[in-house]
């Protein structure tokens, strides 16, 4: 099944908008710094990406998010706390867990992310299964890219979320992509016949409209959520930035058309003068959050000393 | 040749092996328009066509299972894993499939595959980014593993474990990639499995591999002006251990630390020292000091350094050894 965007025309609510323009200069900001030697490690934005999370995440506001090694929108999106997502890439105080886990290894209540692809799908139906049992009404969301349908974990899981009926969103950020990898020279078939082999439902979407896409999905999200079928949706996107920084085998003619898909550029032409006044807000907001972490002190891991760690599956 | 870059002088073996074979292939992520995350691969594909330098898809398992099959059917193939925490989900694959062919076929018949891993930490990655995996390696039997610590070891070792009929563990320390060292592309290499005595010494014995090698060495100049002779073993080939130039070296310096970047809890240190103890107990001053990574995760990278056995530690392991 393809759902096909149509032109719905009314402009998106502004805190969306807000939440859209914080994960891209977040992320532009990020491989400033890393150009600039002021971030350690590596870094995979979500440039282009950024309406998948934005989309879905009221759909899914009490569902555990297992988000990957592109991350970062997945966790804006949910928490809207860029200071302490930068905080935990910079190892500053105030990071969403202490500088331990960093930019793809995030932990917060109904949070995790794993750099290691394809892993968080069993992950996944174990939490999922446990919703069930306890018939919490929730479930779990596991975000993935195309070339993360090559890793056996993904089927094992598929397999057993169908068999047992678990409360599983698979979500697939398709940007015909894999670091440098173009997806079809890493893939035969196709996702959507893969979810069929296992009768695990299935939806494309094609377009960024939020509005649209959250028309669209709430469905899928229902049967998922109240009568545990497992779902696949799948996100045909586009990566605007490099895999991780500066390391783009594409050409430049091969990413340029990209951009002119950009869900920024639509919505600047479609809201004016009002989306350059947000624009450049959040840019300096996130400028401002950016000067004001670096000037914190170095991150602090607090022992959890004799007690119990937290469960990281609450409700139910 | 010029000096250099361990990456460089890897590719020019791949190359070399390539060229000698054409029953060598070489599979991985990423391995051919990128040339590796590492580059190691760098210009492989375009020289010599996709169907010796193959792209795959995102798979561990079915990069080694497919080299396996290959390798049973006459090829020579090369994997490449793009990080050590990458590994795991190959982790099946060889430890239950080509590690055991062998003792299966009765010695009839092996598997010359080759998986290369880049190692270790010290380059401020991320979590699953700067593992050193060894242990679990040299723990299966049927597995050869090593571990080169310069250009030209890099260059040696990867054409003899391409020429190997077993399989081999090839662990890159991702610091030593871009140092540089003298490389001799027709040097006679020495036996993959002899450890290489890198500085002679008569006071204590370092055995180190990979990227703590030039930490070593470092510690070993500092012992010299502090009027303490040490000699630094540089294993290379981390199973089989070559047991015998350890107990040489110890016969006659009676001391010994083992340093490694891995977590300490059944690290090969452990094994050295078991080893040494077993045979060279009467010739031992000391208890053998061991310099490791901590039994913890691999921190973020600020404090990798803390965490990472530098020469502060590997001397303090030295005074440690003359305290008796
Ligand atoms: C098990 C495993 N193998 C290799 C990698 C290295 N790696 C990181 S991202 C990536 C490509 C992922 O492609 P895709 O799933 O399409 O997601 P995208 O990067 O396009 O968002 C690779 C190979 C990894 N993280 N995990």
């Amino acid at each position: 099944m393809t759902a096909v965007q149509g032109d719905t025309n009314a402009p998106p609510e502004t805190s969306d908008v807000e939440v859209l323009l914080t994960i891209r200069h977040f992320e532009t900001l990020l491989l400033r710094m890393f150009g600039e030697g002021r971030l350690n490690g590596t870094t995979h934005t979500c440039l282009g990406q950024e309406y998948v999370p934005v989309a879905l995440e009221p759909l899914i506001a009490d569902d555990f998010v297992l988000s990957n090694h592109r991350g970062h929108g997945h966790y804006l999106a949910r928490f809207r706390d860029p200071a302490g997502l930068l905080a935990e890439i910079m190892g500053r105080a105030g990071a969403v867990c202490s500088g331990v886990g960093g930019s793809q290894h995030l932990h917060r209540d109904g949070f995790l992310s794993t750099g290691v692809q394809g892993q968080s799908l069993p992950v996944a139906v174990g939490i999922g299964l446990h919703h069930k049992r306890t018939g919490s009404g929730r479930i779990a969301v596991a975000y993935v890219g195309d070339g993360t349908w090559g890793e056996g974990a993904v089927y094992e899981a598929l397999n057993m979320a169908a068999l047992w009926r678990v409360p599983v969103l698979v979500v697939v950020e398709h940007n015909g992509i894999a670091q440098s990898t173009p997806t079809r020279l890493q893939m035969a078939g196709s996702i959507a016949d893969r979810a069929a082999a296992f009768g695990v439902d299935f939806l494309e979407i094609t377009g960024h409209d939020l509005t649209e896409i959250r028309e669209l999905a709430a469905p899928v999200v229902r049967r998922v959520r109240e009568e545990h079928r497992p779902a696949v949706l799948q996100f045909t996107t586009r990566r605007l930035g490099p895999h991780s920084k500066g390391d783009d085998t594409r050409t430049a003619e091969e990413v340029e058309p990209l951009w002119a898909l950009d869900w920024h550029a639509e919505l600047s032409a479609r809201m004016g003068e009002e989306f350059s006044r947000l624009d450049e807000r959040v840019r300096a907001e996130v400028q401002r959050v950016a000067e004001e972490v670096d000037a914190r002190p170095p991150a602090e891991w607090e022992p959890a000393g004799g007690r119990l760690p937290r469960p990281v599956v609450s409700g139910g | 040749m010029s000096p250099t870059a361990m990456a460089h002088a890897l590719n020019a073996g791949l190359r070399r092996a390539m060229e000698d074979d054409d029953r060598v292939v070489l599979i991985g992520e990423d391995i051919g328009r990128l040339g590796g995350v590492f580059r190691v691969t760098d210009g492989l594909q375009k020289d010599f066509g996709d169907l010796r330098v193959v792209d795959s898809p995102l798979g561990e398992a079915g990069i080694v299972g497919s080299a396996i099959g290959l390798a049973m059917a006459g090829y020579r193939p090369v994997c490449e894993i793009q990080f050590d925490g990458f590994v795991f989900p190959a982790m099946n694959q060889i430890v239950t499939q080509l590690a055991k062919y062998r003792h299966r076929a009765e010695g009839r018949a092996s598997l010359p595959v080759v998986v290369r891993i880049p190692v270790g930490g010290g380059i401020g990655a991320i979590e699953h980014h700067s593992e050193s995996p060894e242990a679990y390696f040299a723990h299966t039997a049927g597995l050869k593993v090593v571990c080169p610590s310069s250009p030209q070891d890099a260059y040696d070792l990867v054409r003899q474990a391409v020429r190997s009929d077993d399989p081999v563990v090839f662990l890159e320390p991702k610091r030593s990639y871009w140092r540089k060292g003298e490389l001799d592309l027709d040097a006679v290499p020495a036996p993959v499995e002899r450890a290489r005595v890198l500085r002679a010494g008569d006071d204590v014995t370092v055995v180190t591999y990979g990227a703590l090698v030039p930490v070593a060495l470092e510690v070993a100049r500092i012992c010299a002006e502090e009027g303490r002779s040490a000699e630094v073993i540089d294993l290379r080939c981390l199973s089989p251990i070559d047991d015998a130039t350890i107990l040489d070296s110890v016969r006659r310096t009676g001391r010994l630390v083992v340093a490694h970047e891995a977590s300490r809890t059944a690290g090969l240190g452990a094994e050295i020292a078991a080893r040494v103890q077993d045979r060279a107990f009467y010739s031992l001053e000391a208890p053998v000091q061991r310099v490791t990574g901590y039994d913890t995760p691999y921190p973020p990278s600020r404090l990798e350094e803390d965490w990472l056995p530098g020469v502060d530690r590997v001397l303090d392991a030295v005074d440690r050894t003359f305290e008796h």
